[in-house]
Formats: structure tokens, sequence, C-alpha cells
């Protein structure tokens, strides 16, 4: 079952045209990559998903055309975006951090649960429970995002990003933590990333973007072996 | 003795007016991450809506009332249509647009009711009592109650309930709140619709004893941005109790200090700011901001 | 029209035509009479006013609630001077250098804290400034205020006061905005910049904003000195209640109004310092304020830099029918903009639309 599908999306930042057409499709549980340099479009699109950028051609989640929603509205349906840049709550706590992913639910008990399997998940954010966001490294903070994005019980994470600016083994050890909690909830992912060795951590397949368009599709297995894909974002 | 204690008392009086101010520029601050230079303006405004209303015969508690809704109504207008595109831009951009609000707010009143003084009834009679030798009136510990009241509510609504989470949330970044599911929109014009009943409740408490003017509250809102400075942006305890500080101070100084005098204690809350800040940048209460680079 | 822009590119017709505006500008207080003189005069001490707001407003982004406090300064330090018989030089030395003074020493110990704090250190100038200068009645003659003419014209010009004061205003105020006009077009006028938008920035370049802020309050205070220099020359009284906080308002108003971050905009600001509120009081008194406020928000919503930027709107349009102008984004070019209004300083486009997340200010 097709949980988000897109279809020939376009977008503009102004004047400039940054997405031409792209289409990509994520199943039910599935975990998908959008890959590609700098300026490639792959943050556009995932900001496309979420309303916060607004877009042409189709988006299809669930069933339902989500184009033109508000990002509030697409949170609503079960879409959790975790921004490049992480896009904490410097001046909040931790807690209140993850008690703000959670806003949506009604559930006590389950926020509650859910927060305790977090915290096993990422040890470091125990320790900082009572901290500011804002006084975390980088590491720290990008596990206080994706944990916040959990907090929503997502049905699909689009995740942006998540090794910027980290170091190479704090980058492992988020991807880890991240293919860890895929493997526990079944949720699916869109995973955005330059560094497509730690994409293939979790994604079984993925699209490769380039000045907005796709070039490349397949399977992780695929893509590994193509020679273009290991020159480019393999490192050879 | 008793003329320091009645200037104490009277010190917590003046700075309880200060303080109510200061709460309802927290608030806006908290919720929309501005700070309000129209606060004032808009406490005024509402008072000469409940004036006019009792002039017209409602009783002053409904009219209190009545005015309190009207202003929440207004302020969350205000911040859609005025204040919004504001929000995200230069903040001293955003100060300067408060203070065209001010000007205009203060300039409608002006003309709708003239800028002749009016008398506005009091909601607590002015019987005194008598405290360690000092005469207090009942209007002064009603004031004071309902401002102790009001700032223990806003505490525990920032700090303990979802509500006020959602306030700052979306304050300190409203693209990841929208993202977390938070309605932004929503959240803002509440905000500045609760910080302007607030300020519709101070401007039915001070204008008994100022008395109404277009202007009344022009003086006090300077004494609050003292207060909030002194105090902390983030904390409504600590911007009362730098209120009352300053209501103090100044009459203290006023009297037992020579050189200032009456006329220049106006002097005394910026001094006190000047001084605080050079050693505690964050205000007393405030928290610190360290930000990773 | 390219034949135009190519015209008025050429070195000869620029200084021709700066020749021509200065003889005609030389000319004014000549043709017009004594009242739109006196108008004029007025336009002036307050541009200048607003040109030194704008120094540490506009171009360097510090909210300063205090310049009508200099030039009050500067009005009674003319005025001290005149009734104590200085020769007219020192008098404007003094005038500019006090209130210089004044504001080095605030903005050493202001400079270092954050942007609301600045905004209320220089709300207490106009407002201790008052209470101070009832106080000190022996040098300032308290409320009544005091009175000095010391600008008649004098027997040898021929001329009479308004015009000569009304040169005095051109002359004065003329090098001011010249000299400000070469700072914030220099590499000071850079750094400014630079401070405005991001202080961080700025910092990391080995710019320091601290430094920055000092300087252009410090300028902006002598220039608020100037300004109540002249304001004494045209005026010829001052009292406690030249530097009351709602001028304070007023001014700042004038500023955006007429056009933040601009030296044209600063005569606009002048301008309409001068002109709306009698304009607005001839209508009704009690809708002034109104007026007012409503006005300034009009101003923030549909022209943010000021009335300066619809001007150059209108110029672009005139100059170039066919170009579209695609708002902050637009890459000014070439020698036809640096023609395009005798002596504006243009808005540093890096400066627009840089930062896309909000600042945050302790």
């Amino acid at each position: 079952m097709t949980l988000l599908e897109l279809e020939s999306v376009t977008a503009f930042y102004g004047p400039v045209q940054v997405l031409d057409a792209v289409s990509l499709s994520v199943p039910e549980g599935g975990a998908v990559g959008i890959l590609g340099a700098n300026g490639a479009g792959k943050t556009t699109t995932l900001r496309a998903i979420s309303g916060t950028v607004r877009a042409g051609g189709r988006i299809m989640f669930d069933g339902v055309d989500i184009r033109g929603k508000r990002p509030e509205q697409v949170a609503a349906m079960g879409v959790a975006h975790v921004p490049e840049g992480r896009g904490s709550f410097g001046a909040l706590t931790v807690r209140e951090n993850l008690r703000i992913g959670a806003y949506l639910r009604r559930d006590r008990k389950g926020v509650e649960s859910d927060i305790e399997l977090l915290l096993e998940l990422f040890p470091n954010l125990r320790d900082r429970y009572k901290a500011h966001a804002s006084s975390m490294s980088g590491g720290e903070q990008q596990m206080l995002a994706v944990a916040r994005a959990f907090m929503a019980k997502p049905r699909l994470l689009l995740l942006d990003e998540a090794s910027l600016g980290l170091a190479p083994s704090t980058a492992t050890t988020v991807y880890d933590a991240i293919a860890k909690l895929r493997r526990e909830s079944g949720i699916a992912m869109l995973v955005v990333e330059q560094n497509a060795n730690l994409a293939f951590h979790i994604v079984d397949s993925a699209t490769v973007l380039e000045t907005g368009r796709n070039v490349l599709t397949g399977t992780s297995a695929e893509l590994k072996g193509m020679d273009e894909v290991r020159r480019a974002y393999l490192g050879g | 003795m008793g003329q320091f204690i009645q200037l104490v008392i009277d010190g917590l009086s003046n700075g309880s007016i200060y303080a109510v101010l200061a709460l309802a520029i927290v608030l806006v601050n908290q919720a929309t991450g501005m700070v309000n230079f129209a606060q004032g303006g808009m406490a005024v405004l509402a008072a000469y809506l409940t004036w006019w209303m009792t002039e017209h015969g409602l009783p002053l508690l409904l009219a209190i009332l009545l005015s309190v809704l009207v202003s929440f109504v207004v302020g969350g207008l205000l911040e859609r249509f005025v204040i919004r595109r504001f929000e995200r831009g230069d903040p001293d951009t955003a100060v300067v647009v408060t203070i065209g609000l001010l000007t205009l707010i203060t300039g409608i009143c002006g003309w709708l009711w003239s800028y002749n003084n009016k008398q506005f009834p009091s909601l607590f009679s002015l019987h005194t009592v008598n405290i360690f030798g000092a005469a207090v009136s009942f209007r002064s510990i009603g004031t004071f109650l309902v401002i102790v009241a009001i700032m223990l509510a806003l505490q525990a609504l920032f700090l303990g309930t979802r509500f006020g989470l959602a306030l700052r949330a979306v304050a300190i970044n409203p693209d990841s709140a929208a993202l977390s599911g938070l309605p932004v929109g929503r959240l803002l014009m509440a905000g500045w619709g609760l910080a302007a009943a607030l300020g519709a409740v101070a401007g039915a408490l001070v204008a008994p004893q100022l008395t109404l003017t277009p202007g009344m509250m022009d003086e006090a809102l300077v004494y609050a941005l003292a207060a909030v400075i002194l105090g902390g942006l983030s904390s409504p305890i600590g911007v009362v109790l730098a209120a009352w500080m300053i209501g103090v101070l100044e009459n203290l100084a006023a009297v037992y200090v020579d050189f200032i005098g009456h006329d220049l204690s106006v002097a005394v809350p910026f001094f006190l700011i000047f001084v605080v800040l050079i050693v505690r940048p964050q205000g007393l209460f405030g928290r610190k901001a360290v930000v990773r680079v | 029209m390219p034949l135009a822009s190519n015209f008025f590119s050429r070195p000869w017709v620029r200084w021709a035509a700066i020749a021509i505006v200065v003889v005609a500008v030389l000319a004014v207080p000549l043709g017009f009479s004594e009242y739109t003189n006196q108008n004029l005069a007025r336009i002036g001490v307050f541009a200048v006013a607003v040109l030194g707001l704008n120094v540490v407003m506009g171009y360097t982004g510090q909210v300063s609630l205090g310049q009508i406090f200099f030039v009050g300064v500067g009005a009674y330090v003319t005025a001290y001077g005149a009734t104590h018989g200085w020769n007219i030089i020192v008098v404007l030395v003094a005038s500019t250098i006090v209130p210089g003074v004044i504001g080095l020493l605030v903005a050493l110990a202001a400079a270092r804290l954050g942007g609301l704090a600045i905004a209320m250190v220089t709300i207490a100038l106009p407002i201790i400034g008052v209470p101070l200068a009832k106080r000190l009645s022996d040098y300032t003659g308290g409320s009544e205020g005091v009175s000095a003419s010391f600008s008649n014209a004098p027997g040898w010009s021929g001329l009479y006061n308004d015009q000569w004061q009304l040169y005095m205003v051109i002359v004065v105020g003329g090098a001011v905005f010249l000299l400000t006009r070469n700072l914030v077009r220099g590499k000071y006028g850079r750094a400014f910049a630079i401070v405005k938008s991001n202080e961080a920035v700025a910092a990391s370049m080995g710019i320091s904003p601290y430094r920055y802020k000092v300087m252009a309050f410090t300028v902006a205070s002598l220039i608020g000195g100037v300004s109540g220099f002249l304001y004494m020359a045209v005026i010829q009284f001052t009292s406690p209640e030249t530097m009351t906080f709602s001028h304070s308002i007023t001014l700042l108003a004038s500023m955006v109004i007429g056009g933040s971050a601009s030296i044209v905009g600063s005569l606009l600001g002048g301008a309409y310092y001068v002109l709306v509120p009698q304009w607005t009081n001839s209508i009704n008194p009690n809708l002034t304020e109104l007026l007012q406020g409503a006005i300034l928000l009009l101003t923030l919503f549909l022209f943010p830099g000021g009335l300066v930027t619809l001007a150059r709107e209108i110029t672009q349009r005139v100059r170039r029918p066919n170009r579209h102008s695609s708002g902050p984004e637009q890459q000014h070019t070439s020698a036809a903009e640096a023609v395009s209004s005798h002596g504006e300083a243009e808005q540093d486009p890096t400066v627009t639309g840089i930062s896309t997340e909000r600042q945050h200010k302790s």
C-alpha cells in the first residue's frame, strides 16, 4: 500500500525553480532515501510534503491530496518533519521539547511511556532532561529533534540531513538509533541525505536528485552497485 | 518609622500598577516574541470603554468584564491584522510598529473622548486600614491581591499547562511548532488577546487613582518596561517583584535622598536597570540564554 | 530611455547638474516669503536631527528614543553661550561637543547591553532630561526656558532675519549632511551595516559591534547637538518642552516615514516633523495623534523603507519605463544609479532580506 506518492512535483522560490517534476513513492512501513548534492532540491521536496513550501503537481498522502494544506494540518494527518538544522525549541527544556512533539496526542499514558522509550534509546537526553535544548551539542539536538518527531506517533517521518554538522561517529550513532526505531515501530520514512552511506543504513530504496529532477531511482542494492552513485556519493 | 512604612506601602501600591502592565508585556513576549510598547495604550482604551459603559448605566463589575472580553477579541484581531506581518522580521521594526500602534490608540481615545481628565469609578472602596502606623486603602490592598493572583496564574499557565507551553513554543520557533501540529496563528492571536484582557483589568484598577486620560499609562509603561528588563522577560514573578522594588525604591529615594527629590525620582528605575544589567545581563530572575554556536 | 541614462552618466553633466542644484538652493531664501523661509529653516533643523537618529538607528540598527535629548542639550548650550556673549563659532563647537561627550559616555556604558536595554537607556534620556532641565534653572532658565537671539542678519548682508537664518541652516546643515554622507558611504558605513544585520557575523569579521555602536551613537549625539544649535538659531527659544518623550517619538516616526538609512529620507523626515503636525492641527487638534499614528502604521505597512523608497521607485520607472522593479533583491547597477538622486545613500543591498530567522535579542 502506498503511503506517500509524489507525482511531477514542482516548486519555486520566488522566480527560481527548485523542483522540476520530482516523483517518488513511499510504501506503508517502507523507507526511501532522497540523495543528491547540495542544492539539488532534496530539502525542498520534504518542505513541499510538509506544507512549508507551496508546490505544484500531485502530493498524495494516504490517498488524500495534501497540496496546499498548512503544516499544522499535514502534521495532524500523521506526517512528522524533522527539519534541516534540527528546529529545536532552544529556550525550552528537553522535557518540554518532547511534550511539544506530543502536542496532538490525547493519551497521557501513551505519551509517558513513549517518553520513557525514547530516553532509553537516547540516554544523553535522559541526562539532560531538564536542560535547555540550546545548551546541547549538535548531536544531542539531532537526537532530540528525532525524538520529538517520534513523540507524535507519526505514520511518516521526514528526515532532513540528519548528519549535517555532526562528527562521523555521532552521525552513525544517530542513524543507528533511527534504524532501531524503525525496526521497532514500523514507521515509514523519507530520508534526505548527502551522505549516501548513512542513508543506506536505513532505506530500502532511493532516488537521486539533480537540479530538481530525478536522475536515478532504484533499490539500495541496485544503487550501491552503480558506478555513478559510487563515485559521486559514496566516495568512489 | 511611620513615614517609612507609609512610603513602602505607597511604593508597593504604585509598583502594583507597573506590575500589571509588566505582566501583560511578559505575556505578549512569551507568546509572540515581541515587546509591545502599545500595551499601556490598549489598557487605556479598555478603561475608556469601561467608563463609557458605566456612563450608560452598566454596573462597574459588568462593564469591566465586558471590556475584558472585548479586549481579548480586539487583541487577537490586532495580532492577526496589524502585527502578524512584522513578527518574523527585524525586532526593531516590530518595536516601531508597536510605538505607532500606541500613538494611534492614544489618538483614538483622545478623539473619541477628548483629552480632558475623566473620573473613573473605583472597584474597591477608599476606606483605609491602619497597618503598622500607615494608612492603607482597601483599593491598594485589592489591587495588590489581584496582581498577586494574576501573577501566580500566569506563572502556572506558562510552566504547568499544555496551552502555556504551546504559547511559548510558538514564540520560540513558529516553524517547528507548526510542524508539530500546533495551530500557530490561533495561538498567536490568543497570546495577544490574553495580554489585552489583562491590560483591561489593569486599566480598571488604576484609572480611579490616576484619573482617566489618553496618556494615563504612558508613565507607567516606562516603569513597566524597566520592571520587565530588571525582572527578566521570561518570568512573571520576577517582573512583579521588580515592579514592586521600583515603586518602593523610587518613593524612598524621593524622600530620603535629598538631591533626587520627587521630580528626579523617575531616574531611580533607570539607574537600577543599569546597575543590575551590568552585573546580570539577563535580569534578576531571567534565564541566561546560552547559545551553542 | 537609454539615451537619457547615458547622458546623465557623463561626469561633466553630473557636475553641471550639482552646480545648478546648489545655485538653486542658495537662491531659495531670496525668493520665498518670510513664512516659507521659516518653515524651510525648521525643516532643515529637524532634518539634521533625523539624520543623527538615522546614523544610529537607520544605519546601525540600534533603537534610540533619546535623540531629541541631544537636540535639547545642544539648544541649551547654544542659549547659554549666546547669552554670555561667546563667539558664534565657539558656540557652535560647544553645542556640538557637549552633547557628543554625553552621548559617548552613555554609549560606552549602554552599548554592551541587549537591544531592549539600549532602548530603555535612551528612553531615560528625555524622561530624566526634562525634570533635570527644570532643576538646573541657573543654566537653563528652569521651566520657563530661555531665549537667545544671536542669529539676526548683520547689517552688511542686506538680508532679512529669516533669510539669514535659512542660510545658516543651509550652510551648517548642508555641511553636516555632506560629512555624514561621506561617513555612511565609506568604510564606517559598511561596518555599521554589518553590525546592523548580524552582530555575530560582524564580530567574526573582526568588526567589533561594541566599538561601532558607540561610534554611531556618539556621531548621532554630535549631530543632535548641531541640530540644537540650529534650533536656537531659528526658533530662538528653548525650554524643557523641547525634549519631551513625545517629541522623541515624533522624531522616530519622522525617521521611519521619511526613510530609514537614507540621506534624502532624513530630509523628508524633517519635512514630516514640521509640516504634518501643522497640517493635522489645522484639521482638528484632537485628531492629531490619531492621524500621526495612522500615518506611521500605514508607512510601515506600505513602504517599510520610508517615503524615500516611493520616490526611488518613481524615479526608476521614469528613467527606465520597461524595467520591472523586483523588490529588495534588485541589484543596483552602474553609474545611472549613482547619479539617480544627488547625494542619496543607498541601502546596502546585502542587508535587506539576509536572515530569514528571527534574531533573538536577550
